[in-house]
């Protein structure tokens, strides 16, 4: 039974890999807007666009041999290690990509650093004292997305303090602040990782036999993070893709010549070639992190690896107050409401970059429109694409929850594939829009839901009662309206919810870098980065979307935290004075 | 069984998580070399009192009464634990022998190599054959016999006063059970350790303790040497506990039993915890708690105790 | 013997994947008796009961309940059989939904068979195993581990069956509310005559509750 879950999880691992692949050779087939076309305004601007032109470039794209063909010749090409030329500027793709990736490589180099240094910031006081969690503040900054940071990095120490150049790759220098940007999510992550399983793993029975044997503290703080780090390696490799996912905001607003950039790039002009090398670069960058997790892993354990006892206890839940989460909804929802009221689309010319006031609560932006209306009416667009898929996503946790092996691979490589990357590679093919980074975070977002579903169906199904339930002569109908679904329909539902602020900035991210929603419609991600441009005339104007994500972000976790301390049954406590 | 001065001393020792007291006032002393039995139904707080001897008190506990002399800053030298569950007790991740050096190497200042020299030998001698060629193996590598027998070398190594166990056997089978048992005892003995066996298993007591301390809901109840409190119970708690045992029933269909469940801390009657399911509670003993007093070689707390048979098992057998 | 038996396995083999849970193993239990497995744990005798109640379909061998064979039944044809041989689990928790309510879980193998049980009956159930109807409205974690076993054993009463197979029932409960649930069930053997095969690995316990003891030993019959 567990054996074939195992490999039921490395086949449809298999599966979506070799499908992410195909997508990207059949890009240019996918994509149902006529590359033709843009590949003769970038060669030569002076043609007219005529039938037998079109043709001629079709035929010598080889878009006309029909998707099967096209996939076999770039496979074909891709094993000589031809990537193609690039249709915008004729070059070929290979160098490109590599001088991308190398400054993509020393950036998150960089960024690694200042993540491993930040978690073990985090991690200290948690082995110091033996216990407590640094768990809220780290996933606080967990939750803050890349593309939120580097703009305020770049507010801050870039354009009010000046202290440090904020676009281009010419020195080190330039390195700092992008490499903040992009490790300290990544850190916060990290220790949060480890800070929230540290305290459970000092609550294990070893602990207590090597301090009742006399063994000094901090010998017992240096063997619990021995025993903490192998089995969250693997989620290791995990944050390292998603820099690679973090490094294409990144790369964006400090115009760092790296392999996210020129993807971005690509995917925005229809260099499919370009954008096909990029992608599998990024793609190739995220397998060799996991494979070096593993390797890791290995290293670490040696022949302690076989023991059944390395999975960590269940991390002791942070707990929050719940009425953090529920001063910040009700802030986001007043703002929001307040907004909604207001129209978000009329252009005022005389009052353009308007500062703060009675009739502008929030200011203008570069149009002349009001602020608030635009973040009201942003929430609604955002939040009501965002509940559409959190309820597609339980729908589907709840139907594949019954094939675990099907949830698992597939939470897997859900998890290898940073939204971003997906947003780029959906913008492709269906061209930017609402409906297409929808369709982008909803591929990434099911899977967790479902792997959740698939654990609670097992665990259920293992269950005592649901023997008795057999022996009582029920049937399996019954055993599953009144059991099975009841137990876990709750919980996913519930986890649906608490994945809603996270997903709205998966949007908001993909908005941000214009793969989602296109002006004038008014969504948060794009009123951030619209108001970039003028930071330095009119800060509120991305101050108000940059608090606003900041709070969705601080709903997130503290959601999550509050929902989580709830679930503490009186039994537990009991068990615990023993 | 000698009785002179005692290794630690406990008077009225208090324990409370958030204001509800678990340990109500325990007094009782450890006498050198000997095995001290702790004995109750879950929730009467033995494992607690077991960690508040060694200063493991739980974080968030708040203590009052004394312990003398804390053993704390000590541990290894003078006291160590032999935790619950000893299957799960080993670091997974960890050699078994660089375990033993570590505890080894945090009492005393010896080179690592001694550390280790004296981890094979400590593993040696409690029977795991081998044990230069084990030493260097995982706990996973391991039968759980013979885990169970590194613990119990792991917590003897440093040679102490007092050797804590707590429910060392509740996860074994009667075989094992007996054998665990045997080889802590012996282990305890050589080094000229005092054993503190907390247990809730009768049999335990009768074949291992020479005193046993009973508590319910977070106090002494009887206390005295062992093999006369379990034959001639004075205390109506431990009569009815003994009572309710198969092995002590005749092949019989029905077994005395006390009626009710024990209190969980925070919901105790006023009076005597016990009153609710004592078949001689009356007056006082709805009233205010009673002190445990010597009679005799035992330390009793029963306001009734005069007026009880003796053995006061006989309450219980109608 | 054989005729009167409520029970009769013969060579009853359990294997998991190369090893063999149950050996060739062979008892009868009369009405009214309690046979006893007893043995360390991973002798097999958990496995036997998950066989006998054909929750664990066993890879060969006979289980001739009330006269009926049962291995060769499909799951529906043993459907109806099932209410009339019934566990109680180790785990009084476990072995009871933690969102239900008392009431609801000692009715529902009633409303399983499609029948609508009243509050009397439930509340008769109830005083049955010594626990006042008033408990109906709480749920397990309310409940103490003693009390949650009575609710096991009452909804095992529910549909009135000949056979109780008790998987180690009070192996997780303390020795005073122990000696309560002993007497419950030697009780309830009284009145209704009910076939107890009886998992436990304390030989005390055994020695005192059963009538006859079988000891299994790497899953074979040792003696008995």
């Amino acid at each position: 039974m567990k054996l074939t879950a195992h490999r039921s999880a490395a086949l449809t691992r298999i599966v979506s890999l070799v499908a992410v692949v195909a997508t990207v050779g059949l890009l240019p087939w996918l994509s149902h807007r006529d590359p033709a076309l843009t590949v003769l305004r970038a060669r030569s601007a002076e043609r007219e666009p005529t039938e037998e032109a079109l043709s001629a470039i079709r035929a010598d794209l080889g878009l006309d041999a029909g998707p099967l063909a096209l996939l076999r010749g770039w496979a074909a090409d891709l094993l000589h290690g031809d990537l193609g030329t690039s249709w915008v500027s004729g070059t070929d793709v290979l160098p490109s990509v590599v001088a991308g990736l190398q400054v993509s490589l020393g950036l998150m180099g960089a960024a690694l650093g200042i993540a491993v240094a930040l978690a073990a910031v985090l991690v200290a006081p948690v082995l110091v004292r033996g216990r407590g969690s640094a768990g809220a503040f780290a996933a606080m900054l967990a939750a803050v997305p890349e593309f939120l940071l580097a703009t305020v990095a770049l507010l801050v120490c870039g354009v009010w303090l000046g202290w440090l150049p904020t676009a281009g790759w010419a020195g080190p220098e330039y390195l700092v602040l992008p490499a903040l940007a992009l490790g300290v999510p990544a850190g916060g992550l990290l220790g949060r990782l480890v800070a929230d399983a540290l305290p459970a793993v000092l609550d294990e029975r070893w602990v207590e036999l090597w301090r009742g044997a006399g063994v000094r503290r901090t010998a017992i703080s240096a063997a619990a993070l021995k025993r903490v780090l192998p089995p969250l390696v693997p989620q290791f490799g995990m944050v390292a893709v998603g820099l690679t996912g973090g490094a294409v905001a990144v790369e964006m607003v400090f115009a760092v010549p790296g392999i996210g950039r020129t993807a971005l790039g690509a995917a925005k002009s229809q260099d499919l070639p370009l954008l096909q090398g990029s992608v599998l670069a990024l793609l190739l960058l995220g397998l060799l992190t996991g494979g070096v997790a593993v390797a890791v892993r290995h290293r670490l354990l040696g022949p302690a690896l076989r023991d059944a006892g390395l999975t960590l206890p269940p991390p002791r839940p942070v707990r929050a107050h719940p009425a953090i989460p529920l001063t910040l909804a009700a802030v986001l929802a007043l703002t929001i409401g307040w907004g909604l009221l207001r129209d978000p689309y009329t252009l005022n010319t005389a009052a353009r970059l308007a500062a703060p006031s009675w009739a502008h609560p929030l200011g203008t932006d570069a149009l002349g429109r009001d602020v608030l209306a635009r973040l009201g009416h942003g929430a609604a667009s955002t939040v009501g694409t965002a509940a559409a898929i959190c309820a597609l996503s339980l729908l589907l946790a709840l139907a594949l929850g019954f094939l675990p092996g099907v949830a698992a691979g597939a939470a897997d490589i859900a998890n290898a594939l940073p939204p971003v990357i997906v947003g780029i590679l959906v913008a492709a093919a269906t061209g930017p829009g609402t409906g297409g980074a929808a369709l982008a975070v909803a591929l990434i977002s099911w899977p967790a839901l479902s792997a959740h579903a698939a654990a609670l169906v097992q665990e259920v199904r293992a269950s005592a009662f649901l023997t008795a339930q057999r022996a009582m002569g029920a049937t399996p109908f019954w055993i599953l309206t009144r059991h099975v679904l009841p137990s876990v329909a709750a919980p996913v539902a519930r986890h649906a919810l608490l994945r809603l602020p996270g997903i709205a900035l998966a949007l908001a991210s993909l908005g941000f870098l214009g793969l989602g929603a296109q002006p004038p419609t008014p969504e948060w991600g794009l009123l951030l980065d619209e108001s970039r441009a003028y930071v330095e005339r009119a800060p509120w104007a991305a101050l108000a979307p940059a608090v606003a994500l900041a709070l969705l972000a601080g709903l997130a976790v503290s959601g999550a935290a509050a929902a989580q301390g709830r679930r503490r049954t009186p039994k537990e406590t009991t068990v615990a004075l023993r | 069984m000698p009785s002179a001065d005692p290794l630690l001393t406990v008077r009225n020792l208090r324990i409370a998580f958030d204001g509800i007291e678990t340990i109500r006032g325990l007094s009782f002393d450890v006498r050198p070399r000997e095995v001290l039995a702790i004995v109750g139904e879950s929730g009467a707080g033995k494992s607690l009192t077991a960690r508040a001897l060694l200063g493991m008190v739980p974080r968030g506990a708040t203590r009052s009464g004394t312990i003398e002399p804390d053993l704390a800053a000590q541990r290894g030298r003078r006291i160590s634990l032999v935790p619950q569950d000893a299957l799960s007790a080993l670091s997974p991740v960890h050699r078994v022998g660089d375990q033993l050096a570590a505890a080894v190497r945090s009492v005393a200042r010896v080179p690592r190599r001694e550390a280790r020299r004296r981890a094979v030998a400590a593993l040696d001698r409690v029977g795991i054959p081998d044990a230069e060629r084990r030493a260097r193996a995982y706990p996973h590598e391991y039968s759980g016999g013979m885990r169970q027998r590194a613990v119990i070398a792991m917590a003897t190594i440093n040679e102490p006063d007092i050797v804590v166990a707590d429910e060392p056997t509740t996860a074994l089978d009667e075989e094992h059970r007996d054998q665990v048992l045997r080889v802590l005892a012996e282990r305890s003995e050589a080094v000229g350790a005092a054993l503190v066996l907390v247990t809730h298993d009768m049999e335990v007591v009768r074949a291992h303790a020479d005193r046993v301390l009973v508590m319910y809901a977070g106090r002494l109840t009887e206390l005295g040497p062992a093999d006369e409190v379990l034959t001639r119970p004075r205390a109506p708690y431990t009569a009815g506990l003994l009572a309710s045992l198969p092995e002590h029933a005749p092949r019989a269909r029905r077994l005395p039993f006390l009626p009710g469940t024990p209190p969980a801390p925070g919901t105790l009657p006023p009076g005597c915890a016990f009153a609710p399911r004592c078949p001689l509670a009356a007056g006082p003993c709805h009233e205010t708690e009673p002190e445990p007093q010597q009679v005799e070689e035992r330390t009793l707390a029963c306001h009734h105790w005069p007026e009880l048979p003796h053995p006061a098992t006989e309450l219980f057998h109608e | 013997m054989s005729d009167a038996a409520l029970l009769d396995v013969r060579d009853l083999v359990v294997r998991y994947g190369d090893t063999t849970a149950v050996d060739h193993v062979s008892f009868t239990l009369a009405p009214g008796e309690t046979l006893a497995l007893n043995g360390p744990s991973g002798c097999g005798k958990s496995s036997t009961a998950l066989a006998v109640l054909q929750l664990r379909r066993p890879d060969s061998g006979e289980v001739r309940f009330e006269g009926r064979e049962l291995t060769t039944l499909t799951e529906s044809e043993l459907r109806p059989v099932r209410p009339r041989m019934q566990p109680v689990f180790q785990d009084p928790y476990g072995s009871l939904s933690p969102r239900h309510r008392i009431r609801d879980a000692v009715a529902e193998p009633l409303r399983i068979q499609g029948q609508r049980p009243t509050r009397t009956q439930i509340a008769e159930l109830l005083d049955r195993v010594g626990l006042d109807p008033s408990y109906g409205d709480r749920r397990p974690h309310e409940l103490s581990g003693g009390q949650c076993q009575r609710v096991g054993i009452a909804r095992a009463l529910a549909s009135e069956p000949r056979l109780l197979v008790l998987d180690e029932p009070v192996s997780s409960l303390d020795p005073s509310v122990r000696a309560g649930v002993l007497n419950l069930l030697a009780d309830l053997q009284d009145d209704l005559g009910l076939g107890y095969l009886f998992i436990c690995h304390d030989r005390a316990v055994v020695r005192h509750f059963a009538h006859r003891v079988i000891e299994m030993r790497d899953g074979r019959i040792s003696s008995g």
